[in-house]
Formats: C-alpha cells, structure tokens, sequence
C-alpha cells in the first residue's frame, strides 16, 4: 500500500483581522458547504456555579438577532437549506452548520447577523434555560449518557473536565442575562474565533466569506487556558447508579489516560486498540466473543489539553455484571502488568495506518482535523504525520505507556444497575476496593 | 474533411467485454451486462452473474476508498411466529467461522487491511457492508463469497451469538423505554402482517433457536439469486468483476420461495395502550397507517410530516416546544417499508406536563392540514430540509452504496435516491391536504402512552 496515496493536503489556513484565523478546505464532490465557528474555550470555563453557561450563550446566538426574532431565524435556516448545531467539549463551543451551496451567501449573511448583532431577549433565555432543564431530566431515561456523566464527575471531580457541558438543573437555574452577555462580549470576539469552512466553494471565494462572518464583531483577545493538570483520586472506587427495573447494567471504568502532547500518547492509543479499540480486541474477544455477556466490550483513549480519560465500556445482563466487572479488571490488570504481544502490535498497527483513509475522505473530516489541532492545541504534526507516528510505534513502547499511564490501583468503576439486584455481588468482584457508594439516577 | 468524434457506446464495450471473459466459463459464472442508471452525474453500471447475483458498480474517484455493500433480499417479514429474530440472529452468525476461515479470521483479515465492517437487518432487508481501502477490494469480494456459502454454523457458537442478542435486546429494549414503545406500537397497530413482531425478535424465541433453524434459514435466503452486491469507489470495473465472477461464480444457483406474507386488513377502529416504565417523563405516540415506500403518495407524506414536526420551525415543534412547552423532543417520520407500515408521531413530555395534554395538539394540527393547504413559505422550508438530507447521504463513498442498495432492494431503482428529491419538489399544497385526508384518519390510528412508574422510585443516596 502507498502511503503517499493516502495523504491529503491540510486545509489552507488564513489570519483573519482581529487575530481569527480560518481553515478553508474546498471541495465540489457534493454540492454542501459545512460552516464551523469555534471558541477558542469551551465548558471549562465555565464556573462551577454555572456551568452549562458556554453552551447557553452560543445557543443564545440563535434566539434572536438584529431584525429577526427567534422564530425567524429558524425558518431561514431550514428555507435555505441549512442546519446547525451548538457542539461543546472542554476546551471549545462552537456553531456547526451546513448549507445547501447554492445558499452559502444568505446564509452566510444570517450567521454573520447572528453573531456580530445577537439581542439576547430575557424571556428567550429563560425559554432557553427551561428547555436545558428539560433536556437533562430527559436524559435519565439512557443507561449509557447516565453512566457516562457520573464517570466524568466522579473521575474529574473538582476539575473543570468534571463538569458537564450541558450543565445541571440548579447551574442552569443560576445563569442570568447578564451572565449571557458577559460571555458573548469576553469570548465571541475575532481573537478568540476560528472559523472553519469545508465543501462547494471556490479556494477564492472562501475567504470572503470567512471574513464576512467575523465582520463588525470586537477583536478582543484570545481565551487564555487555565486549565490544570487533572490528578487521580487513589484507590479502586465503586460507584453505582441506582434506577429501577433494570435487567441489564451499564459498566463503564476509568482513570487517567494522556494529552495529544504526551511523547508516549500514540503508543497508548496503539496499545489501547489492542486491549478494546476493535472488533477482534481482547475485550470484544472475552466479553462478547467467548461469553457472549455483552453486545458490545471497548475501551477508548480520549484527547484533550490535558489528561483526558481512559475509559473501558461494556454492558451485560444484571446477572453477568459480577463476573463481566470482575473479568474486566482482570483483563485490564493482566494488559497493564504484561503489556502488549509483538504479533497484536503489528495487527492494530495496519489497522490504523490502513483505516486513515477513512479519517480524510471528505472535506468535513479534513476540516475538523484541523480544527482539532488548533483548538486542543494538538502538535502540528499530529495528523498529517499521524501514519509515521503510528508505524513509529513497538510492542515495548506501547506496553510502556499502558505500564506508565493507565493505573489500575486508582481506578473508578461506574455502573449504572438497580442497586437491590447486584451491589453486594459488586462489590466482591472489585478486588481491593476501597469505597463504594450508591447513588441515584436522577442525582444530575 | 471534417473528422467527427468517434461515439464511444458504454454499453456496447461492456457487453463485448462479457462475451469475451465469458468464453469458456461455467453458466453460473457467466457475467451478463444489464445496462446503466444515470446517478446524479455518475452511472452505476448493472452487472449479473449466471447463478443470479445483481452486482451494481459505481466508479467514484473521490477518495481512495472503496465501499462494498451485500443486500439480501431477506429481513424479519420472511420469518413466522416462533420464529422471529432468525434474520437479525443470522445476520450476527455471518461473522462466524466459515469452511476456509477459522472463528475471528474473518474479522481479523478486515481489521488488517484498515477495513470497516458492519451489517444490518430489518424488516424487508439484510445487508453486510465493508470501507476499505480502495486497493483491498479484493479482500472484501473473497470474503463476502466466502460467507455467502461456506459459512460453519457450530452450536457453541449459536448459543453463544443468542447471548450476545439477548443483550442486544436488554440494551435496545427492555431497558430502553423508546425502543420498547417502538415495539409495542407496531405489535398494537399491526394483526397479520409481519411488520407486527420486532426485527430483533421476541426473547422467548431468540432463546429456543435450534442449530437446524439456522442451517435451514442460511439455506433457503442465502442464495446468490437473493442478493444484490453494491460497490462504489475507486475501482477498476473489469479487475473487479473478474475477482467477483471467480469468488461467487461457483456458488450454485438456487430457488429462493415465494413469500408468503398476508396483507393487514384495513383499521377500522383507533387502537389504544398505555404501559408504566421507570422513566423521567410521559411519552405519547400516534400512529396512522401509512403509504408503502414504493407508493406514490409516500414523497407526499414524507414532505407533510417534514412540515409538522421537521425542525425547530415546523408547527408541532413551535406550538409544543417552544409556545406551549408542553414536550421537549418530537418526531415525525413515514416508515420507508415495501409494504405499508406507519406514520410515527412521537413526543417527549417534559416532566410536569402529561401525554394527555400533547393529544389534542397533534389533533388540531391534524385536523388543519385535513382542512387546509399549506403555506407556499412552509412548503419551501420542508422541501428544502428534504433536499439538504438528501445531500447528505451521498458525501461518502458508504451514503452512496447504502442508498444504491437501499433503493434497489426495496424499489428496484438503484438510482432512486436523485428521483427521490424530483418528487419532493413536485409535491404541492393539495398533494399534502390530500394525503393527509387520506392517511391521517383517526379509526385507523394507534395510540400509545407511557407513563412514569412512580412506585419504581430507587434507593435513597447511601454511603
């Protein structure tokens, strides 16, 4: 296989005035153009009385602006063919749009408007804010987003990855207009914004448009990240999520993994694919396989600034949540005492080379590459030489990142179950536990 | 003297090409050339072997991948009571050990060529989908061959696959208060028709498969003759078709039954059921019986319930959400099955609010499209969204061979996508008040609640 074949160019990078730059990525093999207009900030920063404000405020951008109100700017949006979508992580919020071609120009216009003239009506925030409350109560009817929001507040706790991006019922309540106002004036400001646009316009005209988004609005300065370092809590903890009637349990395990800029990362990802990162991986390979106790048994390594989780997923019947939980620490112990076999090296090796070519085969997944790298300040060359770093990669150095970075003393299971049918059995089959505490599903 | 252009005939160099390759070869490997449908500005070109495998081909340069698609004409309207489940267990079974290939080679030998894999049952299909690299191709047509008539069914691993969907089930429904609603709706608004049991079937039937169930299915749907192999990417069509004729040309053609599935009567009285499940808030579904995907007033009620509840400015959504705040999630969605199925209404209650009160909202707006046309402005915005939907199907090389696959195993047009979105823009104001009297009748409609269980309440926070 050529490797050269499968390299893309990076999408063409342009400073905008202000100290906004834009990443352009043009492409006419469907008549679509994909708009992203990230913060350089996200949830984290957000305080811990309010957070949810980050996803509020960019929400807000389209609840009213100069000479439309709400309801106005959703028509135009679906009339031309449009759709878009407030995305918030950690370390950014940002407006993903899309846009029949033919319609880039109002559109363009409209989000333009949205941004450099927002009104921000009170009884629309409150609107908002009901409808956020809403959505969060609704959420409690899926295991898996419960599981997986206990998981980052219990691991991260006290950290601003701890909180979520969407807030909780009582954050949300404390947000006010002038809250609203204060992140728009501080933080939608050119310094702080990167705009991303991918798909049917010519490499000529996507700057102008680029431009014509950040038009008017204040050049401000960037965000600056005051984010620490995360740090584990010691010990093997058990947390469980307690919701009636459920014949099935929700089990999710996590510590501490890498950042993008950690020199042992990629080795950690290679050896991650090993133990839960495919079909044919260790967990798949016992859990599913073998037993066939769960659906579905993976692990993933996840990215951000900073230490971002290490987690391990899989969700067996009530009756199998002992053994499966107990198996599944036994495998993790097992991958991190004895690391990683050359020949399962080389197999998840070729996978990653091969399947790159599905991480750059549209001009969306170009795009958001590049935006990845300048918003979770990624190494520049944490892409496009993403195939050297994979290859670069040995059975030693993979089993050294596992050994180094993934401790399994300091461990955090969640499981989300009801607590009457499986707690004692749970608690045996944690070897080592040091606390273990019950909690129920409507706590968040 | 003028030279004129030489016209080259696409159609007349394939079939020459066949003749050629065909020389000599076995009946059921010979390939058949079957002409052209214009996609969008592409052509999927249609290709048949003797043993009656469809192959579509759609060359596409984009990106050096290539997306390799197997429908099979079978999905849970083929199976009977006591048997339901056998599509989408089989469907797990496909993964499984072949003569060729040990338990896990399968998935290995993809998995090193940076390949993808997954597949899908539903109620009229079965389809087995691949992304590779564009030049692993081959892989997938040895593979895919492989597994369409050497599969090894041992009972270890039946009954370990039953587990694994019997969890599948647990995770789709039984704790998942959507998916369970969902199942309950089609089993009320349907009594003789298929569509009535669940595409993962009933858990007492997934825990009595036999082996001879399995063997007997793979058997009688697992044919040639019965499947359709779409591939769209970076490919040279003859190398391709060479490995596919050499990979499936010796599977024997076999005789696939008649279906035997009993029309639904006509629904004559509304139809009610209301369940108590640990949940956050009330759920409420209407549903209408509604047009086959291959009828002509589907597009119609497609783009009528794009109108009420597609986005944030379709009136349900603005009158329950955003005026009266009544729900926090609607949907709206025409069942896209060979068959008649339904027209899913679907709303979420916010917490202090009941299903009772989103009820007679859904009425009214009913009651107003029977009455009323449209507006031209609201035609526009529902088209609009239709067509960007649509768009966004074909960014890659798998949108495209799904929608190939798709529209041919349920239409016989593996092009239909592009006449699809012809048919939204021709749709008019009257077309939707005339569906919408058509369909939108309350004798034929069910309704489903579901309503908080307050005496599920969990275990007080305890250390």
């Amino acid at each position: 296989m050529s490797v050269a074949r499968l390299q893309t160019p990076e999408p063409l990078r342009f400073d905008l005035d202000g100290g906004a730059v834009a990443l352009l990525e043009p492409s006419h093999d469907v008549p679509l153009v994909s708009v992203v207009i990230a913060l350089r900030c996200g949830s984290a920063t957000d305080s811990p009385e309010k957070a949810g404000l980050a996803r509020i405020a960019v929400r807000m951008l389209r609840r009213g602006c100069e000479g439309l109100v709400s309801e106005e700017i959703d028509f135009r949006i679906d009339t031309l063919g449009a759709e878009m979508a407030v995305d918030t992580s950690p370390s950014t919020v940002g407006i993903h749009a899309q846009v029949i071609a033919r319609n880039v120009e109002p559109f363009i216009e409209l989000l333009g408007r949205m941004l450099r003239a927002p009104t921000f009506p009170d009884h629309e925030l409150e609107r908002l804010k009901r409808e956020s409350i809403a959505e969060i109560v609704e959420a409690r009817d899926n295991d898996r987003v419960v599981a997986q929001k206990a998981m980052q507040r219990t691991l991260f706790e006290g950290h601003p990855y701890g909180r979520n991006a969407g807030g909780t019922t009582r954050t949300i309540e404390a947000i006010t207009p002038a809250d609203v106002l204060d992140f728009y004036r501080r933080y939608v400001v050119q310094a702080n914004l990167i705009i991303g646009i991918a798909g049917d316009v010519t490499p000529d005209r996507a700057p102008l448009l680029a431009r014509q988004l950040i038009a008017g609005l204040a050049a401000g300065t960037a965000a600056v990240d005051h984010v620490p370092e995360p740090n584990m809590r010691p010990g093997r903890r058990l947390l469980l999520v307690d919701k009636p009637e459920r014949t099935q349990t929700q089990i999710l395990l996590g510590t501490l993994g890498t950042s993008g800029h950690d020199a042992d990362h990629v080795s950690l990802v290679v050896a991650n694919a090993v133990f839960g990162g495919t079909f044919t991986s260790r967990l798949m390979k016992e859990i599913r396989s073998k037993r066939g106790w769960s659906y579905g048994a993976s692990s993933r390594a996840s990215v951000d600034r900073r230490r971002q989780a290490w987690t391990l997923w899989t969700f067996p019947a009530a009756q199998d949540a002992a053994p499966c939980l107990a198996l599944a620490i036994e495998l993790l112990d097992t991958w991190v005492r004895a690391g990683v076999r050359p020949a399962e090296v080389n197999l998840v090796k070729r996978y990653l080379v091969r399947s790159h070519a599905f991480d750059v085969d549209t001009a969306t997944k170009r795009l958001h590459q590049a935006l990845d790298l300048e918003l979770l300040d990624l190494p520049r060359d944490y892409f496009s030489g993403w195939i050297e770093h994979v290859r670069a990669v040995t059975p030693a150095s993979a089993s050294a990142a596992v050994a180094s970075r993934i401790r399994t003393d300091d461990l955090l299971a969640v499981v989300v179950a009801t607590a009457s049918q499986v707690l004692d059995p749970l608690r045996s089959a944690v070897p080592g536990l040091a606390e273990a505490s019950v909690v129920p599903f409507q706590l968040e | 003297m003028e030279k004129r252009a030489r016209q080259r005939d696409p159609a007349a160099g394939r079939r020459a090409w066949a003749a050629q390759v065909n020389l000599g070869t076995a009946e059921g490997a010979r390939l058949s050339y079957e002409g052209a449908h214009a996609f969008g500005v592409e052509m999927i070109h249609r290709w048949r072997l003797g043993n009656g495998l469809t192959v579509l081909v759609l060359i596409d340069g984009v990106a050096p991948v290539v997306a390799y698609h197997t429908w099979f004409n079978v999905g849970s309207r083929h199976e009977r009571p006591g048997k339901t489940g056998l599509a989408h267990l089989f469907e797990h079974l496909m993964f499984g050990e072949t003569e060729n290939l040990a338990a896990g080679i399968f998935d290995r030998k993809l998995e090193e060529s940076g390949a993808e894999s997954n597949a899908a049952t539903w109620v009229d299909w079965t389809y087995y989908h691949e992304l590779l690299p564009a030049d692993r191709v081959r892989l997938a047509v040895t593979l895919e061959a492989e597994r369409m008539h050497r599969l090894v069914l041992r009972d270890a691993q039946i009954a370990s696959e039953k587990e694994v969907v019997a969890n599948e089930r647990r995770y789709r429904v039984e704790d998942d208060v959507e998916g369970l609603a969902n199942e309950l709706l089609y089993k009320t608004a349907f009594e003789a028709h298929p569509y009535r049991w669940p595409t993962i079937g009933w858990m007492a039937d997934i825990e009595a498969f036999t082996p001879e169930d399995c063997v007997k299915f793979y058997r009688t749907y697992y044919a040639p003759s019965n499947a359709t192999v779409v591939v769209v990417g970076q490919v040279r069509e003859r190398d391709l078709l060479l490995a596919i004729r050499d990979a499936y040309g010796i599977i024997p053609t076999q005789t696939v039954p008649a279906e035997d599935i009993l029309p639904e009567p006509q629904q004559t009285v509304e139809r009610r059921l209301e369940i108590r499940k640990p949940t956050a808030s009330e759920k409420l579904l209407v549903a209408f019986k509604g047009p086959a995907f291959g009828d002509v007033d589907h597009a119609a009620m497609t783009v009528l319930s794009e109108v009420l509840f597609g986005g944030r400015a379709s009136r349900l959504y603005r009158s329950l959400v955003v005026e009266r705040e009544l729900a926090t999630d609607l949907r709206g969605w025409v069942s896209t099955f060979r068959d008649p199925g339904l027209f899913e209404c679907w709303a979420t209650a916010r917490s202090t609010h009941s299903a009772l009160e989103i009820l007679p909202v859904f009425e009214d707006a009913f009651a107003r499209v029977r009455a009323d046309v449209v507006a031209d402005e609201e035609l526009a915005r529902a088209k609009s969204r239709l067509e960007l939907g649509s768009l966004q199907q074909l960014e890659t090389a798998s949108g495209k061979a799904e929608q190939i696959g798709f529209f041919e195993i349920v239409l016989g047009d593996p092009a239909h996508a592009f006449r699809r979105v012809e048919s939204y823009r021709r749709t008019t104001a009257s077309d939707l008040r005339r569906v919408a009297r058509r369909y939108l009748v309350d004798t034929a409609r069910t309704v489903l609640r579901v309503v908080p269980d307050a005496s599920a309440a969990p275990a007080q926070a305890a250390q």
